[in-house]
Formats: C-alpha cells, structure tokens, sequence
C-alpha cells in the first residue's frame, strides 16, 4: 500500500516502469486465478461424478448434441487427412517402391499424433467454444440463478453432464477418426498410387503397428477432452459483463484449449517416449 | 416470516475504483402471509435485497432469516434445501431459453416433485389459461414478445405454489389491463394459499390496490414501511412524491 502513495512524477520513468512491471505481475495473478479456479470446478465436477450426482437426461441431450451432430466435419476432416497423408508420402512411395511401407507410413502419424490433434481443434472449434457461449449466456442471463433458486444443483444438472460429453464425444470421435483417416488413406492410396487396399492392410498390421500407437493416441484424446472440457465450463461460468462478455469467454476458450492441446500433445508425447 | 437486518452490500467495480454502495443498514421484516410491496426509484437496491433472501447474492453486513434460519450463513446445501421454500420471478424473467414454454412451465414440478406427467400437463395447461398464453406451450422463450415473457416467468414461478414468493416487476411491459389481472391473479392465489409474498413493482398505482404493506427504498436505505394506507397518506416528503408520482419533491 505505501508504494501506492509514493509520488509517481518522482525520477520521471518510474510511472511507466511500474505500469509495465503491473502488467507482468497481473499476468501472472490472473493466470494464478484461472488455474485455480479450474482446479476447484474439477474438484466441484468430480465430487458429483463420483456420487453419481450427474443428470441422464442432460448428459444424453449432450452427447447427442455434441457427438452425433460432429460426425460429419469429424468425417470430412479424417477422410481428407488420410488423404493428404498419402500425398505426402507418395514421392518417397514412388522413388523407393516402398508400397509395402505406405500402411505403416500413413497409419503411424495418424494413429498416435494428426487424429488426436486435429479432431480436438474441430471439436474445440466446435463443441468447446459452443458449450462456453451457451453456459456464458445462461450466466449473464441469470438463468443459473434461477435454477439455483429452483433448488437446483448447477453443476450436476448442467456442468458435469457436458464435462463428461465433450470428453467422451473426443475420444469417441478420435476413434472414428483413426478409422476413417486410414481408410481415406487405402483409398487414396490405391487411386494414387495403384497400391491395393490388401498392401496398405498389410502394411498397417505388419508389427511395426501395434495396439500401443492406437492407445496412445486415445489417450491423448482423453487428456485433450480434459482439459477442453474443463476450460469451456470454467471461462463458461466465469462470464460476466453481458453479451461482450460472451464473446470474450469464448475467445479465451478457444485459445485456452488450443494452447492447452498442444502443450499437453507434447508432455504426453514426451512421457510416452514419442 | 422474513427478517431482514441490518444488510448493508457495497459492490466493488472490476476495474478498481471506489466501491458502489447499494445497500445501507436495510431492516425489514415481512410477516408471514403478508403480500408486502417493495417500491424505490431505480438503482435503489430493490432486486439486490430480492436476490439476497434467496442467498444469491451475500451482504457485507447483516443477516437475514426466513422462518428463522439465517440464509446469509447457510451452507450451499442448507441453501438448496430452503429454497425448496422458494419461488421467484427474476426481472429480466431468466427464462430457460433453450426449452419450450411448456417445459419452461412444468421444470420446478418435473425437478421438484413425483408428480406424474399427465398431472403436470394439467397443471401447466391451468397456468397458461391464467397468464393468458393458452397455446403457446409449445413455442421458444425467443419468439415471445416482452410482456409475453413476463407472463411465461410469472407462470413458472407459481407453479410449485412455494410458501414464499418474490416478483420482481411482474408487471413491466403490459398493458394496463393484462397487468391489473395479474396483480388480482397473484393477490387471490396469495389469499387462497398463505404464502408470503414480496412484490417489486414500478407500477404503484396497481400494486398498491393489492398490497397489505409497503416499503420503500431509496439510494440503498429502507426510508419507509407501512401498511398500505399509511404509504398512501405518508407525509415523508420523498415517500409522498413517489407514491403520488409528483414532479415537485426532493427526488
Ligand atoms: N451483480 C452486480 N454487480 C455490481 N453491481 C450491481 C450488481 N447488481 C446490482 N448492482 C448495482 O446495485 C445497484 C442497485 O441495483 P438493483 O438492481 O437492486 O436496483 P433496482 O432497485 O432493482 O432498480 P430497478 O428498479 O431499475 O430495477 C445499482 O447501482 C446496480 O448498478
Ligand atoms: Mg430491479
């Protein structure tokens, strides 16, 4: 507090000084906050998980809403990927006659890293940021309140069914994605590069494939739903400040989960040794 | 009964800068099965208070009990299990708006109660009639107009016929007639079932034909509380300006 009351005019710079190095620290504050504040909403979602507090109905509408309507852009965007796989490897494919190898090529980086990733930014683009736009309205326009006053837990009703939604439409949908990825991949194969669907499976299940690089891109896509989830209900409930602050929530969303996916893709990466 | 003392609540601006007063000192009580009229200019801190008998909102100061429990200490579940007491009408309505009317409605009986469905279908079908919105159970709060709303808000929040009910401005945005049989609607079902009831309403000149008492509140204090009648023939210079809606006065 007596630094507050020191002349700022003093010494010239200081005022801009002190307004940069204010900068920095509330930077750091409200990261401390948010982190915090996530991790008490987890602990909140959790405690109803566990006491099975969550409501069915909400949770199927959810899961509907967010798993079932995301199949086409999940189907669109995992065809066209293993598509563009094969393009990629197509020279080196064509240069060494490595027919054989296009399965593994294909199936390797998609399976463990480009399906995860690239269906947890189209779900986050598409569920995360929908779920924090919906949640932040309902905030601003005091309709948790009025549940409240109905003597309804919001978390249970509200939060923990979308919680468990997005994580489980991600790994849902990461899965569907492995599929269909590899099969846009043999077609394209084929069309491309005349190598037969039988090659490309065979290549795929050779051994140098295993279950192993399928789990670890599942589980990646738990960790991804995580952390998606937990940032659109926190910056969700957190809205304040009308429709602008909507806006906001939802910005902060998507740059959350974005940040957070691709940090957490390389940690996980790092600890599952590639 | 609901007791309401000495409340004070200052909200500080999330940019820093002094801190908004909005309640000062407010004592109140309501008696039970009384339909108290809670009247003020804006920004006077009528909602605020409304929203603090439900423990929405905490005061910096001060306590309030309803049937004797303190609803400022309560615990979030203690709150869950009081306001099971409660029903309210939020002035922006805070209607649900990704259910229909109907379901909008029926939410407090299908949460709260056993009730099977066909019964609540009645029910909310009975409240529609009331508000004047037969037919309109299966449309989307976004398609209402504003006094349509309102009615909507008004009808979920008798449904349950909670033994103490807050309206805040259960009238704003109708026309002279829909509101006077909306404030006859909720003084028979008050007489009919007891309940204790606070209504917020600008619209005096109704409210005031319905009410038993009447408080009034200006800049964040209690200046006055009465029984109708007395509101009416107050001779406090600011309470007679607004009762009377007079442009002279120190308001
Ligand atoms: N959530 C909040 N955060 C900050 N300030 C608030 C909040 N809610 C209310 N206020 C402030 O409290 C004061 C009283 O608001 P309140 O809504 O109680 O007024 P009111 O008497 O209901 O007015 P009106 O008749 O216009 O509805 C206002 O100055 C308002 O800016
Ligand atoms: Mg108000």
């Amino acid at each position: 507090m007596a630094a507050q009351t020191t002349n700022p005019s003093k010494g010239g710079e200081p005022g801009a000084f002190a307004a940069f190095l204010a900068s920095i620290g509330g930077g750091f504050l409200s990261a401390a906050q948010t982190t915090g504040g996530m991790t008490i909403l987890l602990a909140r979602i959790l405690s109803r998980v566990l006491r099975i507090k969550v409501d069915g109905r909400e949770l199927w509408k959810n899961l509907y809403k967010m798993a079932v309507k995301s199949l086409p852009i999940v189907v669109v965007t995992a065809l066209f990927t293993g598509a563009i796989m094969v393009i990629q490897a197509a020279t080196i494919v064509k240069r060494y006659g490595a027919e054989g190898l296009l399965g593994w090529g294909a199936g390797f980086g998609t399976l463990r890293e480009i399906a995860p990733l690239l269906t947890a930014l189209m779900i986050s683009g598409r569920v995360g940021a929908n779920n924090t736009a919906e949640l932040g309205t309902m905030v601003v326009t005091e309709q948790l309140d009025a549940l409240r006053v109905l003597a309804i837990d919001p978390i249970s009703f509200l939060i923990a069914p979308r919680f468990i939604a997005i994580v489980s439409t991600l790994f849902m949908m990461t899965l569907f994605a492995d599929a269909l990825a590899l099969l846009g991949a043999a077609y394209t194969g084929q069309a491309l590069l005349g190598v037969s669907p039988t090659t490309f499976y065979n290549g795929l299940t050779a051994g140098l494939l295993g279950f192993g690089d399928v789990a670890n891109g599942l589980l990646k896509s738990v960790v991804f739903g995580l952390v998606m989830a937990l940032a659109s209900c926190y910056f969700g409930l957190s809205t304040s400040g009308g429709a602008p602050g909507v806006g906001r929530a939802v910005n902060a969303t998507v740059v959350t989960s974005a940040a957070g996916v691709f940090v957490l893709d390389y940690l996980v990466s790092f600890a599952l040794g590639g | 009964m609901i007791s309401i003392q000495s409340v004070s609540k200052a909200f500080r601006p999330a940019g820093g800068g002094p801190p908004n007063q909005v309640l000062e000192g407010v004592s109140l009580d309501v008696p039970a099965s009384c339909l108290y009229g809670l009247i003020g200019p804006g920004a006077s801190g009528k909602s605020v208070l409304l929203k603090m008998i439900v423990g929405l909102l905490k005061p910096d100061a001060g306590s309030i009990l309803v049937d004797g429990a303190d609803v400022t200490q309560a615990s979030e579940l203690d709150l869950q299990k009081m306001r099971l007491k409660f029903g309210m009408l939020f002035q922006n309505n805070a209607l649900f708006d990704h259910m229909t009317v109907g379901d909008n409605i029926a939410f407090p009986l299908r949460r709260l109660t056993d009730l099977p469905e066909d019964q609540i279908k009645s029910r909310v079908m009975e409240r529609l009639a009331h508000v004047a919105l037969t037919g309109f159970e299966g449309r989307l709060p976004a398609g209402l107009s504003g006094g349509q709303k309102k009615r909507v808000g008004v009808a979920r929040a008798t449904i349950t016929k909670a033994p103490i009910v807050l309206y805040d401005e259960p009238a704003a945005g109708l026309d002279p007639v829909t509101s006077q049989k909306i404030f006859e609607l909720l003084r028979e079902e008050q007489r009919a079932s007891g309940a204790t009831v606070i209504m917020v309403s600008s619209d005096l000149d109704r409210l005031l034909t319905v009410t038993d008492r009447v408080g009034m509140m200006y800049r964040g204090r209690l200046i006055f509380d009465g029984t109708t009648h007395e509101a009416k023939t107050s001779t406090e210079p600011r309470v007679r300006q607004f009762v009377h809606g007079l442009t002279e006065g120190p308001l």
